[in-house]
């Protein structure tokens, strides 16, 4: 089938919905569908050959943080240019209630469209205050999906109806065969530990772990902790003492395959987020790849790991449960070894063969139950203009 | 203020109620269309499901007493169907309470039949996984097309109790759509 798929975020951004969005789309193209992603993009960006570049996205404050958002009357009528020249089965958007590219692409949309609600944290004062010029588009949504139980209760609260819970993907094999590399494995006497992500959010709960290190160094002279993501480590590191600074290696911005070995390499994956996170895909990554994972036990994390059975938790924000929990792991080779198989198993779970069949079976739903396909004729239907032009 | 302001004012007043009315007899109409596909889609699921449990009861390969229930059920099911069309009024009446029974105990008999030891057994063989696959994804179906007309249902409730939607009866004839009401948890076939 013809799929156009919209994403709300830039690709040149990482972000799990982008991710979501690439991975999706090169499934289905590899299993014979057709294609193309409408995204925010940079005239001079490189893009795959799939994906049509909507234009620049703007930094706006948006729910807690500066998002890069794509909007305006003249985006909206380069999208509605895009539906109307794609000639498309279906239209599946991502986050149709970020302030951006989806929102104004289910304006456009005449036809069957499915939606993804990725997030569970949009303000809801926000959603409530523009509700009745969200609520037409809304409505012209057939398929739902969640990707966690998180995310579909925000779509029973702050949107109304239901959504089927499908959660994201992740190509398991991919992180499964990475290569180790030597220099981020450690041995009993100097442990090496994990971290990914932008290391000056908050909420990404660096702080969190970098609290615990005295007291595992007190244990582990010579605990390394790798830290991946893009950000100043100085800022970070602000007001540390000398021997945490030495534990903790900052890699910077790593490629995929780098990501993927490094998760392949270190002794535990800890994921300390302390809130805003709808589901967790690094988590997948990480068991993938047969890394140990210790996270917080927010809600979304629990669901994850299966509640504690694929990964170990500990206190959200707590970071003398996190030593303790790391402790622990660290000195029992064998607990982690049962952990990392466990962990390999749940994420077979969200390998994107079962995931995007799935996203298959809600897009063959809704085609059948597309009014065009069930003898309504198209001319007896009212025209666009008619019909108050969305 | 003259005659003439008044007069404008009250021309203006009129036709921003008879945008909005126009607006909105048209959403609503989007909104039935929906309907409509939505619950003859969750017809053809729900066929089809039966369709497949009744190829499964059929295969030879479970025993004769799950034979036998599964057969009896998926039958339930294909003639409530039947007569749901000759009566032709799904995509008036959507799926009503006798044939939401019927399908609530399809899917009670598949999970009772699909017991994991079985469904382990089954999956041994080439055919009996290739219709634990069928199986499988129609019940996922089901459920999708199932949870898909409840949610247009509900729009379109929302519409037309807006007063307005009301006052005018913008709405027409068409009735006002119920959410279907039935088990629709598939059997665990997670394994296969």
């Amino acid at each position: 089938m013809r799929v156009g798929i919209v994403s709300p975020y830039s690709f040149d951004v990482p972000g799990g919905v982008q991710l979501h969005v690439r991975d999706l789309a090169e499934w289905l193209l590899g299993h014979g569908h057709e294609v193309n992603v409408l995204a925010p993009a940079d005239e001079d960006t490189p893009l795959p050959g799939y994906v049509t570049g909507a234009g620049r996205a703007v930094p706006v404050p948006y729910n807690g943080s500066v998002a890069r958002l794509l909007f305006g009357p003249l985006t909206g009528a380069r999208v509605a240019r895009w539906v109307e020249h794609g000639r498309f089965d279906l239209v599946h958007v991502h986050e149709p209630v970020s302030p951006s590219l989806s929102m104004l692409a289910m304006w456009a949309v005449e036809g069957p469209l499915v939606a993804t609600f990725h997030t569970s944290g949009t303000r809801s004062r926000a959603l409530l205050a523009s509700r009745p010029a969200l609520q037409p588009g809304l409505e012209k949504i057939s398929g739902r999906i969640a990707v966690s139980d998180e995310a579909r209760r925000f779509v029973r609260e702050h949107i109304g109806g239901d959504a089927v819970v499908i959660p994201n993907g992740v190509y398991a094999d991919r992180f499964a065969a990475a290569a180790p590399r030597p220099e981020w494995q450690g041995n009993p006497e100097a442990p090496t530990l994990g971290f990914l992500g932008r290391i000056e959010e908050p909420r990404k709960g660096l702080p969190v772990l970098l609290d615990a290190i005295p007291a595992l160094l007190q244990r582990f002279p010579r605990l390394r902790v790798l830290v991946a993501g893009p950000g100043d480590p100085q800022v970070a590191l602000a007001g540390r003492s000398p021997a945490v600074r030495e534990a903790c290696v900052f890699l910077g911005r790593v490629s995929d395959e780098d990501k993927a070995r490094l998760l392949r390499s270190v002794d535990a994956y800890v994921a300390p987020n302390t809130g805003g996170e709808s589901f967790g895909i690094i988590l997948v990554e990480a068991m993938s790849a047969c890394a140990p994972v210790v996270a917080s036990d927010l809600h979304a994390f629990r669901a994850v790991l299966d509640d504690g059975w694929a990964g170990a938790l500990f206190v959200n924000e707590d970071s003398r449960d996190l030593a303790a929990v790391l402790t622990d792991l660290l000195l029992a080779p064998a607990d982690r070894a049962d952990l990392a198989r466990r962990g390999a198993e749940r994420a077979r779970r969200f390998d994107w063969d079962k995931v995007a069949g799935e996203i298959v079976n809600v897009y063959e739903t809704v085609l059948e139950a597309s009014p065009l396909r069930a003898g309504v004729p198209v001319d007896a239907r009212p025209t666009r203009w008619w019909r108050g032009g969305n | 203020m003259g005659v003439w302001t008044w007069v404008s004012i009250a021309v203006a007043v009129a036709a921003v109620i008879a945008w909005y009315l126009s607006y909105t007899a048209a959403r609503l109409d989007r909104l039935h269309a929906r309907v409509e596909g939505s619950v003859s889609a969750l017809d053809a699921q729900l066929v089809r499901r039966a369709e497949t449990g009744l190829e499964l009861a059929n295969s030879g390969l479970l025993d004769p007493a799950s034979s036998m229930l599964l057969t009896e059920a998926c039958a339930a099911s294909l003639d409530e169907s039947d007569v749901t069309e000759v009566r032709s009024e799904v995509q008036r009446h959507g799926v009503d309470r006798r044939r939401a029974r019927i399908e609530s105990e399809l899917s009670e008999t598949l999970r009772a039949v699909l017991v994991p030891e079985v469904v382990v057994e089954l999956a041994d063989t080439a055919q009996g996984t290739e219709v634990l696959r069928r199986v499988q994804q129609t019940a996922q179906r089901v459920q999708l097309a199932h949870r898909f007309h409840n949610d247009a249902v509900h729009d379109v409730q929302r519409v037309r109790t807006k007063p307005l939607v009301r006052i005018f009866r913008l709405a027409g004839h068409t009735l006002l759509p119920e959410v279907v009401d039935f088990d629709d948890n598939g059997p665990d076939l997670t394994g296969v």
